[in-house]
């Protein structure tokens, strides 16, 4: 455990011996297993041990990164000098301010598990077997594809600052893809399951599930051009969510490329649509009290009532900007969202469908806008046509098409109910009168 | 290194796995970006490591690792055996190879300038002059400016317990340019990419007026077009649409282990015409410094130009050595891997439409009222379905035969199997240059493509109004 953090230290003090003016190391060990699914079949099962160094150095703000795999005195001298001659190199950046500075608070629970680190992949094995015979048990002839895995690491971040955290953390989840054909008809869909902890998965179902799922897609139908109601369900909902959480990077508005510049503080979308971001929540898949750069993460409104109310900032943006760090960076100078929470409804998502005349019910993607213009133009590879309140056939070849806010203004529902994956909430929005493209 | 991947299959041969092969890596890169008048990010990184994969009674394993001493690569191996091993229970389609001659050989790549031993700030200095130029062309429009420059060097030994010990040093070098221009509350961006398998002398290569300043003025000029028409519409393709429709569309699904798990839509239509008579498909890791050639893929096998459909017929797939064996064919040099840290899987290398006989104006003659799709961005396919997205980064209208007002960026959506039959008329004139990298399987791989100006009889454009 000592070994990652004396290491990220001893570079952190040689960057600074060579010239770096700021310097943040993060150093890590990783462990992954993953049982592969093909064709109704394991495919493969593998294991990748990983370690590396990273190393960011500043001089007058500009800022050389290096990244190496090797993780020893040696390579952590020799990288850190090299980092601190590439920060020399780079040109100066007046923009930034300041790395972190330390802020003691207690760790989120229930990052990591030990029971997830030491399964063995025996257990992966079993539970990707059993994941076929629940795919197998709902259509004899699905072909199965995806796999189960475990992710566990331990990293440890230093800087010149002050900085110096430790952390553990796992992961183990699985996805499925099921595809089904009845003749020259195909349909098909996906799930997944992740957690941080063993009682937060249920892996062994996820075949079944897909493949209960996939069996609705067949008999797709085109449906027409024509302007209709969308009704997002969890998974349609949560990308658009993220779409609007990055878009809400203070990097990419700060760079006037994003299509939220200058909308800070105004109606960007319906009142029905509050998102929280909250990094605080425990077990979350997103969680961790710190950010990658060991800055201490608030809790951001990011859309209030519709109002576009705060964007997510890391170090240099924060300091750019002249406002407090809401703890958003990660180790390599970006901007993440962490855990979304948007404010429920009152409707269910049941409810919401039976109140749609005419509709597309997207079950996953759809919506992705230009990040700089804001104009969507996208396909729906899974949805249903919604008419007189009851889906009634899948559809193909369907797209939809319009402006960002010019579609978001019209949610007019968020449901009370919802998927939630750890620290994540997933419920069904509906938004009227969108423009969908089919034939005719 | 060569000895000890010898060595790692020797082992292997010593725990009873039927086939095993080890992939030894090292590689390191430096990327440097600008971004409005500053090169004030640069950084450099080195990667080593193995991947060793074993087939024991049917069943693979896989193990890699980052440390290169002897005694952890024997370790990686048992625990691929291990793996393998456990897995057995549940494989209903056991792993196979097929049977060929081992490969021996070398693979060197012909630069002028090793990016190595070009400093930071000559990299920097020529990057910013794209950047200035841009600026200087096209005026006060534009409002970020993104110049993002990478390089990278990579060693690795393949080796294999049929005998291939195959040795590859690739050098690839990319610049790419990425311009916002913003008028009113109007905000339109453009970006231009040029990569290939070279050393630096590629940046010496490139006119700005051809990278930098077109990705200005285009941004710049997208400021005045307008949303696209919603509806079905006869389009013609630019030559990178066409190479979205090449790769996305029909390349996946020509990957054999999609066919082999019967996700495809081209399973069971091998010989079968499956396109207009006027498509010839190709994919070819043969190309001089294409971004997405090789000369042996990473199970050691030699590329070869592989015929996908001609004149219509589809002819052929791509092929690992496992997706060989098990429809009884050779391998032809398609298993790829993203790093020693990833298994091989099947993958596309340079894939394009070959050119036809019509000028381009011919092309767009009979259509009354249709658009055409310029500047290729993206796309993706669901193979089960053949159902497809393509992104237009910019467009015309065609009124009466002829292109009329500018448009914005737009995705269109098709089926392969109805796209590829509704061709009707192919040009002359021939371009492959969207190189950038493919995923699939959770990995990413360089690859290019490209075609001629292709006219569809109808596609489904994502528009913003009804017609």
């Amino acid at each position: 455990m000592a070994k990652l953090l004396e290491m990220a230290s001893l570079a952190c003090e040689v960057a600074k011996s060579e010239g770096a003016e700021w310097v943040q190391v993060t150093a890590s060990e990783s462990l992954d297993i993953f049982v592969e699914l093909a064709k109704s079949s394991l495919k493969a099962a593998s294991a990748a041990a990983g370690q590396g160094l990273s190393i960011r150095a500043f001089v007058k703000g500009g800022l050389g990164s290096v990244s190496t795999e090797a993780l020893n005195e040696r390579a952590c001298r020799k990288a850190a000098k090299e980092a601190a001659q590439m920060a020399s190199a780079a040109e100066p950046d007046p923009d930034f301010v300041a790395l972190p500075s330390p802020e003691d608070a207690e760790e989120v629970e229930g990052l990591f598990d030990d029971r997830i680190a030491g399964l063995p992949s025996e257990k992966l094995v079993e539970v990707a077997g059993r994941n076929i015979e629940g795919a197998e048990s709902v259509f004899g002839e699905v072909i199965l594809s995806g796999g189960v895995g475990l992710h566990s690491a331990h990293s440890a971040l230093a800087n010149s600052a002050g900085v110096r955290r430790e952390r553990k953390s796992t992961f183990l989840g699985a996805s499925t893809f099921a595809v089904v054909k009845q003749g020259s008809d195909v349909g098909s869909f996906y799930d997944f399951d992740y957690g941080r902890r063993l009682e937060d998965v249920a892996l062994e179902e996820l075949g079944a599930k897909a493949t209960r799922q996939a069996l609705t897609f067949l008999g797709a139908r085109h449906p027409q051009t024509r302007r209709m109601a969308l009704v997002l369900g969890p998974l349609a909902s949560f990308g658009l969510l993220r779409t609007l959480a990055y878009s809400a990077s203070a990097e990419g508005i700060q760079r006037k490329r994003s299509f939220l510049t200058d909308m800070r503080g105004k109606q960007i979308v319906s009142e029905h649509l509050t998102i929280i971001d909250d990094g605080f929540i425990p077990r979350g898949l997103y969680s961790g009290t710190y950010d990658g750069e060991g800055a201490l993460r608030r809790r951001v409104k990011i859309i209030d009532k519709g109002v576009f109310a705060d964007l997510l900032h890391n170090s240099y943006t924060a300091g750019k900007a002249g406002e407090p760090n809401n703890g958003h960076g990660t180790s390599g100078g970006g901007i993440s969202a962490t855990n979304l929470r948007p404010e429920l409804g009152k409707m269910s998502a049941e409810d919401i469908i039976k109140d749609t005349e005419e509709g597309l019910y997207i079950n996953m993607g759809g919506l992705g806008p230009n990040p700089a213009s804001g104009d969507v133009s996208a396909s729906v590879d899974f949805g249903f046509k919604i008419e007189n309140g009851r889906l009634v056939f899948p559809v193909i070849n369907a797209m939809v098409g319009g402006h960002i806010f010019e579609i978001l203004k019209k949610i007019d529902a968020v449901s009370s109910d919802y998927r939630e994956e750890p620290g994540n909430i997933m419920p069904t929005i509906r938004i009227q009168d969108v423009q969908v493209v089919g034939k005719g | 290194m060569k000895e000890l991947a010898q060595v790692l299959c020797d082992e292997a041969r010593k725990r009873s796995c039927s086939f095993a092969d080890v992939r030894l890596q090292e590689s390191e890169g430096t990327s440097i970006l600008v971004q409005d008048g500053r090169a004030d990010k640069v950084s450099a990184s080195k990667r080593h490591g193995a991947g060793l994969r074993v087939l024991v009674d049917g069943a693979w394993g896989f193990a890699t690792t980052n440390r290169l001493e002897k005694r952890t690569l024997l370790a990686a191996l048992e625990q691929a055996v291990s793996l393998a091993r456990g897995s057995k229970e549940y494989v209903a389609d056991p792993g196979a190879v097929a049977q060929v001659p081992p490969t021996c050989g070398e693979e060197h790549t012909s630069i002028k300038k090793d990016p190595r031993r070009v400093s930071i700030r000559e990299k920097a200095a020529k990057i910013r002059q794209f950047e200035e130029s841009a600026l200087k062309a096209a005026g006060q429009k534009i409002v970020n400016s993104v110049l993002s420059y990478g390089d990278s060097v990579v060693q690795e030994i393949i080796a294999n317990t049929s005998g291939t010990l195959v040795e590859r040093h690739t050098v690839r070098t990319s610049v790419s340019a990425t311009m916002t221009a913003l008028e009113g509350e109007l905000r339109q961006t453009d970006h231009e990419r040029k990569a290939q398998i070279s050393g630096f002398e590629l940046l010496e290569e490139i006119s700005p007026e051809e990278f930098s300043i077109r990705a200005a003025h285009k941004a710049t000029q997208l400021l005045s077009a307008k949303p696209a028409p919603a509806g079905s519409f006869p389009v013609v393709f630019h030559p990178s649409i066409t190479g979205l429709l090449v790769h996305e569309a029909l390349g996946h699904n020509a990957e054999a282990d999609h066919v082999w798990t019967g996700e495809s839509i081209l399973e069971g239509k091998l010989g079968e015409k499956i396109a207009s008579a006027l498509v010839t498909i190709v994919d070819d890791p043969t190309i001089s410094n294409s971004y997405g050639s090789y000369k042996y893929d990473s199970e050691g096998t030699p590329s070869q130009r592989c015929i996908l459909i001609e004149k219509g017929v589809l002819k052929g797939f791509l092929h690992s050595l496992e997706t060989a064996s098990k429809f009884g064919t050779s391998p032809n040099g398609s298993a790829r891997a993203q790093n020693y840290a990833y298994c091989p899987v099947v993958r596309m290398s340079n894939t394009f439409m070959e050119p036809g006989p019509a000028a381009f104006e011919e092309i767009v003659k009979p259509i009354e009222r249709g658009i055409f799709l310029d500047h290729g961005q993206w796309g993706y396919v669901f193979v089960e379905r053949g159902q497809y997205t393509c992104h237009a980064g910019s467009g015309r209208m065609i009124e009466h035969g002829r292109l009329g007002e500018p448009l914005r960026d737009v995705s269109v959506a098709g089926l392969t199997l109805e796209t590829l039959k509704d061709i009707e008329a192919i040009s002359s004139d021939f371009e492959m240059d969207m190189p950038g990298h493919c995923g699939k399987a959770g990995q990413g791989v360089p690859v290019n493509t490209g075609g001629p100006y292709v006219r569809v009889k109808s596609l489904i454009v994502g528009g913003q109004s009804g017609d």
